[in-house]
Order: structure tokens, then C-alpha cells, then sequence
């Protein structure tokens, strides 16, 4: 029998998390959805699931919390999608910092969390990631830079802020959880398309090589992003997690 | 106007004329009020002295032998007058009843004129002096030579003038500066004052009107930031509340069957959805933003606001380059170039960015595109909040008339200013200037 994935959806309305709940189950997925925290605990007890949506603004333990307290448990490997409210830069960071695999703003389209929820599955179990970036610990360094994953910037040595564009970081994301392993093209342009759904593609190339411009990377002699012949990239500097910066 | 051309501007110098000249003028008038009074009560002791002292001497040389008076003439002299045995100097002649005759002469008429007939002779010279001639009972001549003046005033007079002069004009210094400085400190704060930074309290210390001042501003600095508070909590509540039926009707309509009103209906949300995040938007950069400000490298940020749009598609090309590391708040310096560069897509379809460095180390960013611009005498309105421009395809584009306004507060917010203007050859140029 073909596996279903089956998400739990976490709302304090009961309007969105039925309407959510019966949209998704319309295209195929399996859905259950819960009021608040405590039936979520209750629920995770019995059944595993591929996926949670959480709301951030809910009343008794706020979607923060409980995305903390799943990265903290036995479900530290449930992808989490946040619903967020407030359309808020600090909002949106702070989701992801706690452990969040992505986030949307209300109000949002259905379809939109059906494609995000469908990236996220298949980003997680294509290749999952060998680091796990937590809210303390935040910053990849690899050669002279530092990657911070929530403001999502590289800083320079001296911490000058260097900006990425939504592709770039999302490439670079994907070489520095999978570093030293050779990628080809169609794994990084499925995890790098991730987000958006209708993403203008861009090829895997040209977004490589505007990387390198970006990590000051020479492209004859690249020290950061190799190229493998007739195979793809590999990421050859050793990444490693430091703490975020005072 | 002749009043107002004398007037001096500052309130210093006005209080300090009005004290000073009032000072002066009250210290005149005491001072002249005791030299008179003074004046009078030497005079007529004077007089009083010189009647007594006049008949009396003349008395004891009359009856002195004649060879005696000599050694008399001593003892008898005073400080302005004094008796010479002789004819006495020439002089012209004076008449005893003029009106300007000294009025010693007449009091010496008065003491001794009845027993001695006497001729009076003005003695030319820098200093005022005249003669009294007589003959004593013996026949022998008597001059009583005369040099009227009051006692000398002291030396040490201008002295203690000078020394009042002094004292007044630091008097009315301090007076002036004390009365000035709350004035002048409540003005600097009004100045100052922003209610989107922590407040600066005044000194509610010192006298109690300048405490009551201060009292009343820092009371009044308090309601302006609760006002703005309020308004931000109002904003932010209603457009939070909203976004739950929003989103539910989104979701709703998700379910209707395709037809033109599902998309019409999906569209008015989509309206509303963004009207909603722009006002929260627009009360936070009213707000102040609480993003701290960070190095930044300019080009790298331009290049990737750049790329994030040509990824999706849209016509949006970057010239110039500043390399230039600023320090900014990034969040809310891409705020302001991605309202501009929605607006150049929105009434263009394509939005041209070109960086430059300015000679004293300023940074612009252009935002331009050739779309229909904006008439001269709006371009100003244009960056208040709700505003839309009358002949703009606005209306059917669906903007909330908040992006240029939450870009211009932004622009301010992280130092910076905003100027729009229109392009030769049409279009719109919005300039951000940025300190290097």
C-alpha cells in the first residue's frame, strides 16, 4: 500500500483548521487537526506524523513554544510549518530559529500551504540535513564566512553584513548541510526551489556561479563550490556550528 | 516701526535693557535727590555761618588796634574767604542788587552792610572770586576776599558709582540668565523632541513655575507617546483581527468551483489582505523601528534584492556600484527600495536601480522606471499616507496609497531622506540618499 502522508494541524480556529484540514485532504493528503497544545501532545503519543502545522498565536502554549518543545523531544525529526499572523521580520526569524522548517503569513492560500508542505516533505526526506541549526547556535562558518540562518546574511571576517537573495541562500543552505558530498544538478535545484512555489527557475549554474561572485570565490580555481565534471557540485570546506554572536 | 527697529530680538537683551535702565535711572534719581537735599543743608549752614562769622570778625578787627589786626588775619581766615588789610585787587565793579549777585554777598550785605558801606568787585579769573571793600571805623581799607564753592565732592565717589554700575549690570545678568535658561532648555526639548525615541525627560527641579513647565512637557511628552501607542496597538489589533476571516474566506473560496466571481472575490480579498499589512507596516515605520542597525555591504544588498525579483520574473536591472560598506538597518532600508521598486513594476512594469557615490560621501540609490510620473504638484502629497494620485490607474491596480509613505518614514527612520521627481523623457525617479 502507498504511504500517505499524514499531516497534524495545530489552529486554535476551528473554521481554518477544518477548512485547511479538508482542502488538504482533498489533494490527497491524510489530516487530522487538533485545538491546541495539549491535544497535540495527546495526539503524538499514539500516531507519528509526516508533518505539523502550527500556528504561532494561539492562546495557552503559543506555536513558539510548542515548535521548541517538539525540536526538544522524540519528534525532534517532524518537519514543522508555522502559520504565522503577524507580518513581522522578527516574527518570521524567530519561527525559524526555534526549529521551524518554514513558515507562512495569514492569510494564505491553500494551495500555497499545500506546495509548501509538499517541499518541505520532500526536501527532509531527499537528503535531510547533517547539521541541526538551533536557536542558539545559528551560525555556519566555513573559510572566512559565517552564514547566519536566521537573519539569513553571510558576514565577513570582520562582521560586515553581505546580503544573499532568496536563491542564493537557499543553495548555499544546501551545500552547507551537505558538505564534502558531491550533488548533482536536479537534487540542488529541487532542494533549493523549496519556498516559493512558482519560482522563475533559474538554472542551477548560473545561481552557482553568482554564489561564487558572492563568496568572492575565483571561478577557475573555486575554493568554496567545486565543480565535479558530469556529475554537479561539491561544497569542499568543512562547515561547522558556532554560537550566535554576542 | 521706529519702536521695533530699536527693540533689541532676544528676550535677554530686552529684560536686561528694561532692568538696567530702570536700575540706572532709580540710582540717578536717588543720587540727585541727596546731592540736592545735600547741596541745600551746606548751603544754608554755610550761609547761616558765613552772616555770624563775617559780622563777627569785622566786630574784632574794627576793634582790634590797627597794629594788631595783622596777626589776627591768620586766625580768621577760612577755607573761601579771607580778610586782607589793603585795597584789595582790581576788578570790575559790581552792583549789589542784581539778581545774579552770589548769594554770599548778600548774606555778607546782610550781616555787616547796615554798619559799613561797602563796593563789591568781581575779580576775573578761571575761578569765580570777588572782593568786598569797606572801611573800618579807624578809616583803614577791609577786603573780604571771596571764592564761592561747595565742599569738594569725596574722591572716592566715582568710585562707589562705578562699583553700583557693576553690581547692577551682574544683577541683571543673573536675573536675566535665570529667568532665560528654562526657557531656553524647554525650547531645545521641544526641538528635540521625537515620540518615537525613548523620551528625554526636563529637570523638574528649580523654581516652581520652571518645574510646572517642565511638569507640563514631560506630562505632555507622555500623552504623545501614548497617543502613538495607542494608534499602533489600534492598527496592529484591528488588522490582526482581521486576518482571521481573511484568511478563512480565502480558504473558503478555495473551495468555490472556477467562475469569474471566485476570482473576483479572491481578488477583493487579496485587496484587503494587503491594505491590512501595509497599515500595520506604515504604524511600525511611524513607530520607530527597533531593528538594530548592522554593517552592510551595499552592493551585495542591492545585487540580491536584484536577483530575488529577476528570479520571479519581474524586469528589475541594477547599474552603478558604490562599493560601499554602510551601516544601516537592513530590514528596513530593503523595505524602502521594495516599496519603490513595487511602485516603478506597479505603474511601469519595470524598475531601473542605479547606485552612485556622491562627492561627500553620501550614497544614492535611484529608483527609476517610464511609467506615467507624477504632475509637479503632487509629488509631494504623494508621500502622505493614503494619498493616491487622481489619474493613476491606482484604483484598478489596487494600491492602499501607504507604500510611498512607509518608504518615506523608513528612509528617515535609518537616517536617510527620500526625494521623488520626474525623469526627462517621463517616468518617475524616486532618490534615496543614504550617509556613507
Amino acid at each position: 500500500m502507498e504511504h500517505v502522508d499524514h499531516i497534524l494541524i495545530v489552529d486554535d480556529d476551528r473554521e481554518i483548521r477544518e477548512l485547511v484540514g479538508n482542502y488538504l485532504k482533498k489533494n490527497g493528503l491524510r489530516t487530522t487537526v487538533v485545538a491546541d497544545g495539549r491535544q497535540m501532545r495527546t495526539f503524538l503519543e499514539s500516531t507519528p506524523v509526516d508533518l505539523i502545522v502550527l500556528d504561532i498565536m494561539m492562546p495557552g502554549d503559543d506555536g513558539l513554544m510548542l515548535c521548541r518543545e517538539l525540536r526538544s523531544g522524540k519528534h525532534k525529526a517532524t518537519p514543522v510549518l508555522m502559520l504565522t499572523a503577524r507580518n513581522d521580520e522578527t516574527d518570521r526569524i524567530i519561527g525559524l530559529e526555534m526549529g521551524a522548517d518554514d513558515y507562512l503569513v495569514k492569510p494564505f492560500a491553500a494551495r500555497e500551504l499545500l506546495a509548501r508542505i509538499n517541499a518541505v516533505l520532500r526536501r527532509t526526506r531527499m537528503l535531510p540535513p547533517n547539521l541541526v541549526v538551533t536557536e542558539s547556535s545559528r551560525l555556519l562558518a566555513f573559510g572566512r564566512w559565517q552564514l547566519d540562518t536566521s537573519a539569513r546574511h553571510l558576514l565577513d571576517g570582520d562582521g560586515t553584513m553581505v546580503a544573499l537573495s532568496g536563491a542564493e541562500y537557499r543553495l548555499l543552505r544546501v551545500f552547507l548541510d551537505h558538505p564534502q558530498r558531491v550533488l548533482n544538478r536536479d537534487q540542488l535545484l529541487n532542494l533549493t526551489q523549496g519556498r516559493d512555489a512558482d519560482l522563475f527557475d533559474r538554472s542551477i549554474d548560473l545561481l552557482v556561479s553568482r554564489l561564487r561572485q558572492r563568496l568572492l570565490d575565483d571561478a577557475r580555481e573555486p575554493a568554496y563550490i567545486k565543480t565535479v565534471r558530469s556529475e554537479g557540485y561539491v561544497f569542499s570546506l568543512p562547515v561547522e556550528i558556532v554560537g550566535a554572536p554576542a | 516701526m521706529k519702536l521695533s527697529m530699536g527693540w533689541p530680538r532676544t528676550l535677554a537683551s530686552r529684560l536686561s535693557l528694561i532692568f538696567l535702565i530702570g536700575l540706572i535711572l532709580a540710582q540717578a534719581l536717588s543720587f540727585g535727590a541727596q546731592y540736592y537735599e545735600r547741596y541745600e543743608s551746606a548751603k544754608n549752614t554755610m550761609l547761616g555761618n558765613l552772616e555770624t562769622d563775617v559780622s563777627t570778625s569785622v566786630a574784632i578787627l574794627d576793634r582790634l588796634p590797627a597794629h594788631e589786626r595783622a596777626g589776627w588775619l591768620k586766625q580768621l581766615d577760612r577755607r573761601n574767604y579771607r580778610y586782607l588789610l589793603d585795597e584789595g585787587s582790581p576788578g570790575t565793579s559790581m552792583d549789589m542788587n542784581m539778581p545774579e549777585a552770589p548769594i554770599a554777598m548778600t548774606s555778607i550785605k546782610d550781616a555787616i552792610g547796615m554798619e559799613y558801606p561797602m563796593t563789591v568787585t568781581d575779580i576775573p579769573g578761571p575761578q569765580k572770586r570777588f572782593q568786598v571793600h569797606l572801611k573800618l571805623s579807624d578809616g583803614s581799607p577791609l577786603t573780604i576776599d571771596v571764592r564761592p564753592s561747595m565742599v569738594p565732592l569725596s574722591p572716592w565717589l566715582p568710585i562707589v558709582l562705578l562699583g553700583q554700575l557693576a553690581l547692577m549690570l551682574a544683577c541683571t545678568w543673573l536675573a536675566v540668565r535665570i529667568a532665560i535658561r528654562p526657557l531656553t532648555r524647554l525650547a531645545e526639548a521641544v526641538d528635540t523632541l521625537d515620540p518615537n525615541t525613548h523620551p528625554v525627560l526636563l529637570d523638574e527641579k528649580g523654581p516652581t513655575e520652571v518645574a510646572h513647565a517642565a511638569r507640563a512637557f514631560n506630562a505632555m511628552q507622555a500623552r504623545i507617546a501614548a497617543y502613538l501607542k495607542e494608534r499602533m496597538q489600534l492598527l496592529a489589533a484591528i488588522s490582526h483581527d482581521l486576518q482571521t476571516p481573511i484568511t478563512r474566506m480565502k480558504l473558503r473560496a478555495e473551495f468555490m468551483d472556477d467562475c469569474v466571481e471566485k476570482d473576483k472575490l479572491w481578488n477583493d480579498l487579496s485587496e484587503m489582505e494587503h491594505l491590512v499589512r501595509e497599515g500595520v507596516a506604515y504604524a511600525r515605520s511611524v513607530h520607530g523601528a527597533t531593528e538594530e542597525s548592522r554593517r552592510t555591504d551595499l552592493d551585495s544588498f542591492l545585487d540580491s534584492l536584484v536577483f530575488d525579483y529577476q528570479d520571479v520574473g519581474k524586469q528589475v536591472q541594477l547599474s552603478g556600484k558604490s562599493t560601499t560598506v554602510i551601516d544601516t538597518r537592513p530590514h528596513a532600508l530593503r523595505r524602502v527600495l521594495v516599496n519603490l521598486t513595487d511602485n516603478a513594476l506597479k505603474f511601469a512594469g519595470a524598475a531601473e536601480l542605479l547606485v552612485e557615490k556622491n562627492a561627500d560621501g553620501s550614497v544614492s540609490v535611484k529608483v527609476m522606471d517610464r511609467g506615467p510620473g507624477i504632475a509637479e504638484a503632487e509629488l509631494a502629497q504623494v508621500m502622505e499616507p493614503f494619498y493616491r494620485v487622481e489619474n493613476s490607474r491606482n484604483r484598478s491596480t489596487g494600491g492602499t496609497g501607504l507604500g510611498l509613505a512607509i518608504a518615506q518614514q523608513l528612509a528617515l527612520a535609518i537616517g536617510g531622506s527620500l526625494t521623488l521627481s520626474n525623469r526627462e523623457g517621463g517616468g518617475l525617479c524616486a532618490e534615496l540618499k543614504l550617509r556613507g
